[in-house]
């Protein structure tokens, strides 16, 4: 008879812990929601641009490589 | 406006510009070009101004106002063709053809000349790293080509005048009147040969912001007793900019286009409206002398405006430098009965530009108060008359109507309820 009790316990306390493990795995976790942010962060960057960027971003660069300009004095006389 | 050096021209702001609806593009996507560390490699079929070819960089997301911007004024400059048309011919076409590509043509502006850089007329450069400004800077745009009349006029820069109360007072920028609408043109907007920016309706308006200062709107006797017949700007703008003489040609030193202006002063003159019309019924206007002349384009050709005197040269002025109390609005006696300093008599116009300039020329001074006050009233039953002209009758004497003094010969119609008020 107490062997027949202690089975039932056993059985009882296993399918407690069971139900209580599935409860559990059924939260979605903080890491989950996170990862469309991540996947939109990679997305926006642009490999291609960067020599564009790289020279147009360096202003020591921009003034090495400009092409020197005309001083352009206006002949025009007066207000236009 | 100070240049802006080669390199501050193009200089991108990568952290503001990145944050942006533009900058989530690829810089090749609009402006062509391939990657290389190499300038002149990496330049290779570079497009530097996308929005010139709006439909096919810009209307993807902005198909409304790309579908109306070419009929803009800011991208047809149809004011300029239809004054030059007016005074030349068909025959002398090619030839001011030459010559408006040459002076006139840079002018037009594009997309991006008002909402990323300076406009390529006063040497281009990003206004803040590339970023789009829905609203253009006003001082970096708008008055930097609008700048030797309207700009200075708002900005106060004219020596000893105020600038405008709207900007002083308001802190108001160009586009809070000239808004988008406006500026980006609209499917309505004629391409007609006379289009210029005084043609259609009266926008932007004061009284869509001053709804009291309309006829009827408020208890100022000012605004009651002279309603429709003076623009806004006849007794709230101040002395403002006229030029004369403008001649352009091309320089046998550099081959570069320039222009000539023979004069510049500062005027203040009311003139007869030359464009009356419903939506600008005003009978006087303040008038301001633009820098044509008959030979202005004599490098191009011989007698290129032979109908020079189909238009003003004293023309229909909105000064931008309003102010609530002016010299001419201090007292009625500034107009009526005056001298006539403030009006644009005959003596005030060059003799070889009367002719041009009859529409607009004032014959007949304001009455002196004392004459309105004394004025006969209108018998009541006129009111009841078919005709509206008094001078049918008025004239003549037909009808044992008492005829009107010789010193009223320069009136019209329209001016003698001015005096001769209804009999109640």
């Amino acid at each position: 008879m107490n062997s027949k009790l202690l089975s039932i316990l056993i059985v009882t306390a296993f399918l407690l812990f069971a139900c209580g493990t599935r409860q559990t795995t059924a939260i979605p976790s903080p890491i989950e929601t996170e990862m469309p942010v991540e996947t939109e962060a990679v997305a926006e960057v642009q490999p291609e641009a960067d020599e564009c960027v790289a020279c147009h971003t360096d202003q020591q660069r921009l003034i090495d490589t400009a092409k020197p300009e005309e001083a352009a004095e206006s002949e025009s006389k007066g207000v236009g | 406006m100070a240049p802006l050096e080669p390199w501050e021209k193009v200089i991108v702001d990568l952290d503001a510009f990145s944050q942006t609806t533009h900058g989530k593009q690829s810089c090749t996507d609009c402006h062509g070009g391939v990657q290389s560390p190499e300038k002149d490699a990496a330049h290779e079929g570079l497009i530097a101004s996308p929005s010139s070819m709006p439909e096919k960089y810009c209307a993807e997301c902005h198909q409304e106002q790309v579908a109306t911007y070419p009929t803009a004024l800011h991208s047809t400059q149809q004011g300029y063709w239809t004054a030059i048309n007016a005074r030349s011919v068909p025959e002398n076409h090619p030839a001011l053809e030459g010559m408006f590509n040459n002076h006139c043509a840079t002018c037009h502006t594009t997309c991006g000349e008002c909402h990323v850089s300076q406009p390529k007329n006063v040497g281009g450069g990003l206004f803040t790293g590339h970023v789009f400004e829905k609203t253009p800077p006003m001082t970096r745009s708008c008055t930097a080509c609008h700048g030797s009349r309207v700009g200075n006029e708002f900005l106060g820069k004219n020596e000893g005048f105020p600038g405008d109360v709207h900007f002083r007072e308001g802190r108001m920028n160009c586009v809070k009147c000239h808004d988008g609408a406006d500026l980006h043109g609209s499917t309505s907007d004629a391409m007609s040969a006379d289009a210029n920016r005084y043609v259609g309706m009266e926008e932007p308006k004061c009284v869509d912001c001053h709804p009291t200062a309309a006829p009827g709107g408020d208890s100022n006797p000012m605004h009651q007793s002279h309603g429709n017949l003076l623009s806004c700007q006849v007794c709230h703008s101040i002395t403002y900019t006229s030029c004369d003489g403008c001649h352009v040609a091309i320089s046998e030193k550099s081959g570069k286009p320039f222009f000539e202006t023979q004069a510049t002063y500062s005027t203040f003159l009311i003139g007869r409206n030359p464009i009356q019309t419903e939506e600008r019924p005003y009978l006087y206007v303040p008038v301001r002398h633009v820098p044509v002349d008959p030979d202005s384009y004599k490098y191009y050709g011989d007698n290129l405006l032979p109908n020079f005197n189909a238009l003003p040269t004293w023309v229909y002025a909105t000064p931008h430098n309003i102010q609530k109390n002016t010299p001419q609005n201090a007292s009625c006696a500034v107009c009526h009965g005056s001298d006539g300093t403030i009006f644009l008599t005959a003596d005030k116009v060059k003799a070889e530009e009367l002719e041009a300039n009859q529409s607009v020329i004032v014959n007949t001074l304001p009455p002196a108060l004392e004459s309105i006050a004394s004025a006969p009233a209108m018998p009541a039953s006129h009111l009841e008359h078919v005709s509206n002209s008094c001078t049918a009758c008025h004239a003549t004497g037909i009808r044992n109507a008492p005829v009107f003094p010789e010193n009223h010969a320069a009136y019209q119609d329209v001016n003698c309820s001015g005096c001769h008020k209804l009999q109640q």
